[in-house]
């Protein structure tokens, strides 16, 4: 049996995004997306501490161990599409142990046929702050 | 007769590229880096197909065809702009070029409160040397600003900067505006308050014939990928009275005279700056790039660049919320269209941009305190060469359009 690569919380949201038309349509999803954040970091809590460093677009992302011992992610980018991806990371991550969100992988964006999301370049604005979230994750375990 | 330019796209395999999407390419970044045409790749892999040798080594027939190819690259690129040999070190860029000036010329000649003359307008490259160098040595920094209504260089505070000011290191032709700078008169100016003028020609090489003798500047940098050459080599061009002031850059291989455990004596001329295996390959194929680039006229070549950009940016005014930083329908500008859109933010752009198959640039450029003077944390910037199309332009702003539509 192969290992899940997501959550099995986000298979009907990478369901929806595979069943787009094309790619226009999921980067308008994803734009859907970034309105939702469940649990949004307000601009005036962005501060260079919290700054996803090397992204094209600002992104900020401040993670904590819940009341009931479980991991919350609170983040905001002015990028949509960054922010998009953050609502669907924080779906996935916010409730899973520290342990579970650091080993996660970054898949699940691949799945949604996100282009160049897990690209290695410096400026991916998405992988940079999916591998500050698993930092995080780690020093929180 | 005009540029034909189907002709000129055929030297370039790329071009017909498709893009995973199915989409064809339309290569707007030439500002970050140009691409290369056939006879370019063919030299490089001549090279190492039949006389792959280390140069200036050995006397075997292979080490002498690759030393020739390596210094007749250094006759063609110098001829190219309007020097001699003996004025081009080789360098692995514009970059490394005036990091070579901050350390075998400044570090020699400047001390503690002495005054280095930059601009608003530098790419970081010639901004961070010069910060640690000051730090280091103690000089003094002046900022020229810019005009943000016009967005030229402010001239008359040019003037009160260079006074008492040792050196004056100013961008040839901005890579986030397409504006060109004064150069002749910051050279003339300069030299008459006494100072040196390096001259960061990265962007302004590819879009006008430099001639380094007739300009009287004292250094040149330049980067051969920016002008259809391959990446991983460039050039500064040093008067020789500018190289006999400069001490040793990079020391080991080749740059020595002589080695004895006690110390070393150092080559005189370029050889002195050129240290370990030389880029052979890549000076080869620079060569054979500035051969092919010398079959156009450049002031035709400009033109057409002009005249496409000039036209794109009138198009861009017109779509809801676009911005156009920089003035493209200056007759002397670059190429380089620099815009942001009011709601859509400039990486989203770029990336639904890509998904029309059109490779454009977004971020700082390199050039944050630019970006500062603008209010502007980033841009997207289009910028066009020699093969590009009114055709393209067109297919671009039709696809600005429909995003700007669909996602504003």
């Amino acid at each position: 049996m192969n290992e899940r690569k997501w959550p099995e919380k986000l298979d009907s949201i990478v369901e929806e995004f595979a069943e787009c038309f094309d790619s226009m349509e999921r980067y308008e999803l994803l734009f859907q997306y970034a309105k939702k954040n469940p649990t949004p970091l307000a601009t005036k809590e962005w501060s260079d501490s919290n700054q996803v460093h090397g992204c094209q677009s600002r992104a900020h992302v401040l993670c904590e161990i819940d009341q009931n011992g479980k991991f919350l992610m609170r983040g905001g980018a002015d990028a949509q599409i960054v922010q998009g991806l953050m609502t669907i990371t924080a779906l996935a991550v916010n409730g899973m142990t520290p342990e579970e969100v650091s080993l996660m992988s970054p898949d699940f964006a691949d799945a949604m046929g996100i282009k160049s999301s897990l690209t290695p370049s410096r400026a991916n604005g998405f992988l940079n702050m999916f591998n500050r979230i698993k930092e995080h994750a780690k020093n929180l375990i | 007769m005009g540029l034909d330019i189907n002709s000129i796209r055929s030297d370039f395999p790329i071009l017909n590229r498709k893009l995973p999407n199915g989409k064809k390419l339309v290569y707007f970044d030439n500002a970050a880096t140009s691409q290369k045409p056939q006879c370019v790749i063919d030299a490089m892999s001549r090279y190492y197909e039949e006389y792959n040798s280390n140069a200036h080594r050995a006397n075997h027939t292979l080490a002498d065809e690759a030393t020739k190819a390596l210094e007749n690259a250094r006759k063609t690129i110098s001829t190219y702009f309007g020097t001699t040999p003996e004025q081009l070190i080789y360098t692995s860029g514009a970059t490394e070029a005036i990091n070579l000036v901050a350390f075998s010329w400044a570090r020699e000649n400047l001390s503690e409160g002495d005054v280095i003359v930059l601009t608003e307008m530098e790419h970081h490259a010639d901004i961070v040397p010069w910060q640690q160098l000051s730090k280091d040595k103690g000089v003094e920094i002046r900022y020229v600003p810019i005009n943000i209504e016009t967005y030229f260089l402010d001239m008359a505070a040019f003037e009160v900067a260079v006074k008492d000011a040792s050196l004056v290191c100013v961008v040839h032709t901005s890579n986030v505006l397409g504006i060109r700078n004064p150069v002749e008169d910051i050279i003339q100016i300069s030299h008459q308050s006494g100072a040196k003028v390096l001259i960061d020609c990265a962007q302004g090489a590819p879009h006008e014939k430099i001639n380094f003798d007739d300009s009287k500047c004292d250094f040149i940098a330049i980067s051969a990928h920016k002008m259809a050459g391959p990446t991983g080599i460039g050039c500064l061009l040093v008067r020789k009275d500018a190289m006999d002031e400069m001490g040793p850059f990079m020391t080991g291989g080749s740059m020595i005279k002589t080695v004895t455990t006690e110390g070393s004596t150092f080559q005189e001329g370029h050889a002195m700056f050129e240290t370990g295996t030389p880029r052979i390959a890549e000076a080869i194929g620079w060569g054979a790039a500035v051969e092919w680039l010398s079959q156009y006229d450049m002031q035709e070549v400009h033109s057409h660049i002009n005249e496409i950009a000039s036209w794109t940016a009138e198009k861009m005014k017109n779509i809801d919320g676009i911005t156009i930083y920089g003035d493209p329908k200056l007759s002397n500008s670059s190429g380089a269209v620099s815009f942001l859109h009011s709601t859509i933010q400039s990486q989203d752009l770029a990336l639904l941009l890509d998904e029309g198959g059109f490779a454009v640039r977004t971020g700082h450029h390199c050039a944050q305190p630019l970006m500062d003077a603008l209010g502007v944390p980033s841009t997207n910037r289009i910028s066009f060469w020699i093969y590009n199309t009114i055709e393209e332009a067109k297919s671009f702003v039709e696809h600005l359009e429909y995003v700007v539509n669909r996602f504003s």
